[in-house]
């Protein structure tokens, strides 16, 4: 580990309670969330573990994404239990939640890299604007780092618009690695790839949450994805969690809304 | 009826709210530690030095055709020697720095507005906020500054382009030397004429930058609401300074010229 890694681990490391493996560090109880008068969450409950892959399955419209958001604080549940490490998300001062934030990691849908900015800018930009570093030097030896990670040193000088969509992914996905979180949320990682791409991704997921020991929810209707990625995995239908469990228990499932999946 | 005067006035209420508590997270963003002093330079750069073209030219034909008009009109009562202050006096108090704004307002507060709502669009501006860095302070902040501290540098700028157009519509129609001409131009021309003119541009300027950064942050939707947040960006920038203009107009009549 170089002395930047520890830097920062030191930086992040303080006091995360629930991590010795195997300890619940996120902890959702019947979770409701609505807009107006649509009811998109009704009844969500499911946990995660230190170090675990949960796949929360489900078709487009039925919550997945707003559940995630209520984790980071980006949305507010309007009942229920929302926990990270112990602490309910909605009680969390400012400074608080950005503590927190440090420690998560959100991978959008479309990578949401800036466009206005390099990839190397793009991943400096976290580390100069939330852990405050300044040594060039040391930036830029963790960005090639993060970009060879996920196998894109070359385009480290490229604009986002120079991408292909898989590359944007990848980015993104350095970027919020480059902040070596604790929980990564990825929302619908291989939405709109090609499964080639999607493979690769699905795959370099696992290789960065073994690396970094990372616990991560992964929100999608991929079953490839599923198949590659998952310890654990929850099917959402409406709103509610409808079935629960490893990857070939549900393959095998009666139900058929658990079936139409896996077909 | 009355469900929907009440639902109305709500939204406007709601609205009202929302943009309060937009202004107050960028006057509290101003002061909080990690100011962003370059990307504040960039916007400078964006906003001043790339609008200086439009800026002058528009300045420059503003003078020109305005001298142009009033000369045969002020040929008719055998007042053409006040044609210079005329136009300096107008320019400089009043038509400078409004059509100058109305001008920027077109072109950045559309800009700011399609640029931060096709970042919310994106989720740009949610992949700040999650990474834990502060959005409002990098993308708000120095954007509304920079229009707050440009505008009336243009507006100036424009005011002495303006003149020198005068100057150029003059000679036009007969010949005027220059030393006449700017002699007349400012002499009528008092350091409170500059003062009241550079104090409302300045509210313009954060005018420009409030309404299109608040436009384009709080745009909802898919890609058509970047198209709305930039349209409604200048309809409502446009409509703030006319505003404003109206209340500077009074002010300035009760404690500067009167």
């Amino acid at each position: 580990m170089t002395n930047t890694d520890t830097e920062i681990e030191e930086k992040l490391e303080e006091e995360v309670p629930g991590n010795e493996k195997g300890a619940i560090v996120v902890h959702i109880e019947h979770l409701k969330k609505s807009f107006g008068t649509k009811e998109v969450l009704k009844d969500i409950t499911f946990d995660l573990k230190q170090g675990e892959n949960l796949v929360v399955l489900g078709k487009s419209g039925t919550g997945k994404s707003v559940a995630i958001k209520c984790l980071i604080g980006m949305l507010t549940q309007d009942e229920g239990v929302c926990e990270v490490f112990g602490k309910e998300v909605k009680d969390l001062k400012e400074t608080e939640l950005k503590e927190l934030r440090q420690k998560i990691g959100f991978l959008f849908q479309s990578g949401a890299l800036y466009d206005s900015m390099t990839v190397r800018d793009n991943l400096a930009f976290p580390l100069t604007r939330v852990l405050h570093m300044t040594d060039t030097a040391e930036i830029d030896k963790l960005i090639e780092e993060m970009l060879d990670n996920v196998g894109l040193k070359d385009a480290i000088d490229k604009m986002p618009s120079d991408l292909s969509g898989g590359m944007r992914k990848r980015i993104g996905l350095a970027r919020t690695l480059i902040m070596k979180p604790k929980i990564m949320l990825y929302d619908e990682p291989t939405t709109g790839l090609d499964p080639i791409t999607s493979k690769e991704i699905s795959e370099l997921m696992l290789t960065m949450q073994k690396k970094y020991k990372i616990s991560s929810i992964i929100i999608t209707h991929d079953i490839a994805c599923a198949r590659i990625t998952s310890d654990r995995m929850v099917i959402m239908k409406e709103g509610v969690i409808t079935a629960e469990g490893t990857f070939d228990e549900l393959e095998s499932s009666k139900d058929e809304f658990v079936r139409a999946f896996f077909k | 009826m009355e469900q929907t005067a009440t639902s109305k006035s709500t939204k406007i209420l709601e609205e009202v709210g929302v943009q309060m508590s937009f202004m107050g997270g960028f006057f509290r963003n101003i002061f909080r530690s990690g100011f962003e002093w370059n990307e504040l330079i960039r916007q400078c750069y964006i906003i001043g030095y790339k609008s200086f073209g439009l800026v002058a030219i528009t300045g420059f034909i503003l003078g020109f055709v305005m001298t142009l008009q009033s000369i045969p009109t002020m040929k008719e009562f055998g007042a053409v020697s006040f044609v210079p202050s005329m136009v300096s006096i107008s320019v400089i108090r009043e038509i400078g720095p409004v059509i100058i704004s109305l001008i920027c307002a077109g072109k950045i507060a559309s800009s700011i507005g399609a640029e931060l709502g096709s970042m919310k669009v994106t989720e740009q501006i949610d992949a700040m906020d999650v990474s834990g860095a502060n959005p409002m302070q990098y993308l708000v902040v120095t954007r509304i500054i920079a229009c707050t501290f440009m505008i009336p540098i243009l507006c100036v700028m424009a005011d002495a382009l303006a003149v020198c157009g005068g100057y150029f519509g003059s000679n036009i129609s007969s010949d005027v030397s220059a030393t006449l001409y700017f002699n007349k131009a400012f002499h009528s021309v008092e350091f409170s004429d500059m003062v009241p003119s550079v104090i409302k541009s300045v509210f313009f300027g954060f005018a420009i930058g409030f309404v299109g950064s608040y436009k384009g942050y709080n745009s909802n939707g898919g890609t058509e609401s970047v198209g709305v947040a930039a349209n409604s960006a200048v309809v409502n920038a446009s409509l703030w300074i006319i505003l404003l203009d109206a209340v500077a107009v009074q002010l300035t009549s009760l404690f500067v010229y009167n």
